[in-house]
């Protein structure tokens, strides 16, 4: 078995690489979950795309089913929002996972939803858009509605937070627990209206390709 | 037909690069500006993402999405001493001109394409560049490619500059982090702690044991390394950054806080430290605040209840927002209740001093965000508050149903006698810290009308005294220590929890800045005195929480929780 054996190699040395790269980026005491979740994430690369799909796409498909938990979470506004209904409705929903202090990921995942929201309106449609918190410590309404406004966020993108164990409760559900924010990955998940399902896009997508999975999934 | 769609932003793109000169042209010096104010105009470009002339920076990230950079400034991912970061899978490199002119090795990030036999980056393959030039670097920013013609990762926004602000940037990066800090060189580091002469001997012992221990243990791990090389160790290049001496001065502040600033300006001039690590007063952070900010000077987690409320600070990192918090945290307790509307009548009844001001400034800021009306503050000294019949005019006028009670404990004998006089059965909300030790001795009768806030742990830590978690020490509850200051537990949090894996971190990158940086990147901590300290870019008040409880019954009560942690 070359091939898996081949996995094998590669993926002890990226754990080598990551040693000393944590080793001299990160905390001692996170040591083991940041390997771990970043080992985890550098095999599902590796073993989920061969060369030629990696070729053509960046970011990693697949469709799922989730069951959306009862929880009460708070927006931008202050305002009390129930989960299951703002992912309720007949056009289709995008969620991620961000939060409103974070560097790198978080704004181009936000700058995707922006332009996704700008193209989608110059066509007249209004896109339905919830970013979730992964901080939800320091995710008050006040950090998220200056967060949306720093982005020039348009009414119909909404920014929620909640308890911790709500948060939990939600990241768990769409299987993306992210247990401390500092370790968290590039994931937009849109839901169909049609027949419940969401597609799964793990990975930064460019605007083409963002415009294209939503109209695929809102023209089904 | 994506294609069609991307051709508007690729023109768009075309023509503002229309300007700017395509290829290896070297970006001229066409700012005529004294070199200070270059630097001044750069650091707003790296930090803010404003152009000289005022507008915001035009970038564009993963191919055709046009972003506005000013939510994507240069320091919000290569962070304020541009050296870089580890967050989401991905990996940004350092940015300042040492290390942009120099050779680097990238490790593998999130966003890594597989090279042309489909394998992954790692160990032989890892991305290495030869070293920037002025030319090859206006490139990277303008194209995203580096000297080799290597793609960056899509994160990386693409700025298309003109001579002109390219050379102000690239001034500024060159000058960026680009000599050690004050108080720190390869050898040793020097710190400084900051006594106000308001600090009991017996609160000044508890905040100097753990400080000198830190010092002592750095110190002898050194001496162990130097043994070690002695008998023929020969040390990694990191492992040769790991050990450093380290100093520290205690600079005592006498006198009126006005004259602060200017003792800690000669203690500075005398002997420059490279971070102050805590500290404490009874009164106001303000001054010390200021002058660390003025500084450039890291300020640690200092003990204090009446820290600077401040978004934009920089320099002082809080456990919390002190006094502040307590009051914050009503207002979310109460927003939040089906019982209270805008009719409801709030009386907030404050001592005359800093304390209950800060509690009522932390209350009324919080339910003014939360878009509430103004509630009545009265603010009464300690003798108009021994006044009966003042208190009782006063409940009289406002008939509160929620009386906010900001006094120390002097006031918890009338509180039978206030709460009887509450329109609708009401409610009176007091602050823990505020009245100390006796808050247990609230009457039994009305405890379940008395609302205390509680800024501390409730929940049992696994761990030792020195906040390091350790599974085979005794479960401690640190409930219930009521008025207890936790001096010595919280100054060992912050050296061996948060302080020393930043110091561990810098290597051989002995920048102010950078440790700060390092720091904000820190995974959230589980740590004795609080639930948990979180961190991030900016944050500067790592525990978010305060609970709201009630008291059970007895000498020794039950703390009876009313919120979570935090309160949304």
């Amino acid at each position: 078995m070359p091939g898996f054996l081949g996995v094998h190699l590669r993926v002890s040395a990226v754990n080598t690489i990551f040693e000393s790269r944590i080793h001299r980026c990160l905390m001692k005491n996170s040591f083991p979950v940041i390997v771990t979740s970043l080992l985890f994430m550098i095999m599902a690369i590796v073993l989920a795309s061969s060369p030629v799909q990696a070729e053509s796409k960046s970011y990693k498909r697949s469709v799922e089913k989730y069951t959306i938990p009862n929880v009460v979470l708070v927006n931008q506004d202050g305002k009390k929002v129930r989960l299951q209904s703002i992912l309720k409705g007949d056009t289709p929903v995008v969620v991620d996972f961000i939060y409103g202090t974070c560097t790198t990921i978080c704004p181009v995942l936000s700058a995707g939803f922006l332009n996704l929201q700008n193209k989608l309106a110059a066509t007249g449609h209004t896109v339905r858009l919830v970013s979730i918190t992964i901080d939800p410590e320091n995710d008050s309404p006040k950090v998220m509605n200056a967060y949306l406004k720093r982005f020039r966020a348009k009414p119909g993108w909404d920014f929620l937070t909640g308890s911790r164990a709500d948060i939990d409760t939600v990241m768990k559900a769409f299987n993306a627990y992210i247990p401390d924010k500092m370790s968290h990955y590039p994931l937009n998940m849109i839901h169909s209206p049609k027949d419940g399902t969401w597609v799964r896009l793990f990975g930064l997508l460019s605007s083409r390709e963002f415009l294209a999975e939503y109209q695929s999934v809102a023209g089904k | 037909m994506n294609w069609i769609k991307a051709v508007p932003a690729f023109l768009v793109y075309t023509l503002l690069m229309a300007s700017a000169p395509l290829g290896n042209a070297a970006p001229a010096p066409a700012h005529n500006l004294p070199k200070a104010e270059i630097i001044r105009l750069g650091e707003r470009m790296y930090r803010e993402g404003i152009l000289p002339s005022g507008a915001p920076m035009p970038a564009f990230i993963r191919g055709d999405v046009e972003v506005d950079s000013s939510a994507f400034s240069c320091s919000s991912c290569h962070l304020r001493a541009g050296l870089g970061s580890f967050e989401g899978g991905v990996v940004t490199p350092p940015t300042t001109g040492n290390k942009l002119y120099k050779p680097y090795r990238r490790p593998p990030s999130l966003g890594d394409t597989p090279d042309r036999t489909g394998r992954y980056i790692y160990a032989k393959t890892v991305v290495e560049r030869p070293p920037y030039t002025r030319e090859t670097l206006a490139n990277a920013l303008r194209f995203g490619t580096d000297p080799t013609g290597q793609i960056f990762n899509d994160v990386m926004p693409r700025y298309p500059l003109d001579d002109a602000d390219m050379d102000v940037l690239i001034t500024y990066l060159e000058a960026l982090s680009s000599t050690p800090s004050p108080g720190a060189t390869s050898t040793g580091f020097s710190f400084a702690t900051i006594i106000t002469d308001d600090v009991s001997q017996e609160d000044r012992q508890a905040l100097l044991e753990p400080l000198e221990n830190f010092v002592a243990q750095k110190n002898h791990q050194l001496d162990l390394y130097n043994d070690f090389i002695k008998f023929g160790y020969y040390p990694t290049i990191e492992m040769k950054h790991a050990f450093r001496k380290a100093s520290l001065d205690v600079w005592e502040l006498k006198g009126p806080p006005e004259t602060w600033h200017a003792q800690l300006a000669a203690y500075n001039a005398d002997k420059p430290v490279f971070a102050v690590l805590g500290g404490m007063s009874n009164r106001s952070w303000q001054p010390i605040h200021d002058f660390c900010e003025e500084q450039r000077l890291p300020c640690l987690f200092p003990i204090t209840d009446l820290p600077v409320i401040s978004e934009s600070g920089w320099y002082t990192y809080y456990f919390n927002k002190g006094y502040a918090q307590e009051g914050e945290a009503v207002a979310r307790y109460l927003n939040r209740l089906k019982t209270v509307s805008s009719h409801t009548a709030i009386l907030q009844i404050v001592q005359d001093s800093p304390v209950g001001k800060a509690l009522a400034d932390g209350f009324r800021n919080s339910w003014h965000e939360l878009g509430r009306p103004a509630v009545t503050t009265m603010t009464l000294s300690a003798h108009q508050l021994g006044n009966k019949s003042t208190l009782d005019k006063l409940i009289k006028k406002h008939k509160p149903s929620i009386l906010l009670l900001w006094t120390d404990a002097g006031m918890i004998a009338k509180l039978p006698q206030l709460v009887s006089k509450l329109a609708g059965h009401g409610n009176i909300f007091v602050s823990s810290g505020y009245l100390g030790k006796k808050t247990v001795t609230i009457p039994e009768s009305i405890r379940g009308r008395i609302y205390i806030t509680y800024p501390y742990r409730l929940t049992p830590y696994v761990g030792s005294q020195e906040g390091v978690r350790d599974a085979n020490v005794p479960i401690l509850s640190s409930a219930k220590e009521f008025g207890q200051r936790r001096i010595t537990s919280r100054t060992t949090t912050m050296l061996k929890q948060t302080a020393l894996r930043g110091l561990n971190l810098l290597y051989d990158n002995l920048y102010r800045d950078h440790l700060l940086d390092i720091m904000s990147m820190q995974m959230d901590l589980v740590v004795r005195d609080y639930e948990r300290l979180s961190f991030g870019p900016g944050q500067r008040y790592v525990s978010k929480g305060c609970y709201i409880i009630r008291l059970g019954s007895g000498d020794n009560p039950e703390i009876l929780p009313q919120s979570e942690w935090v309160i949304h």
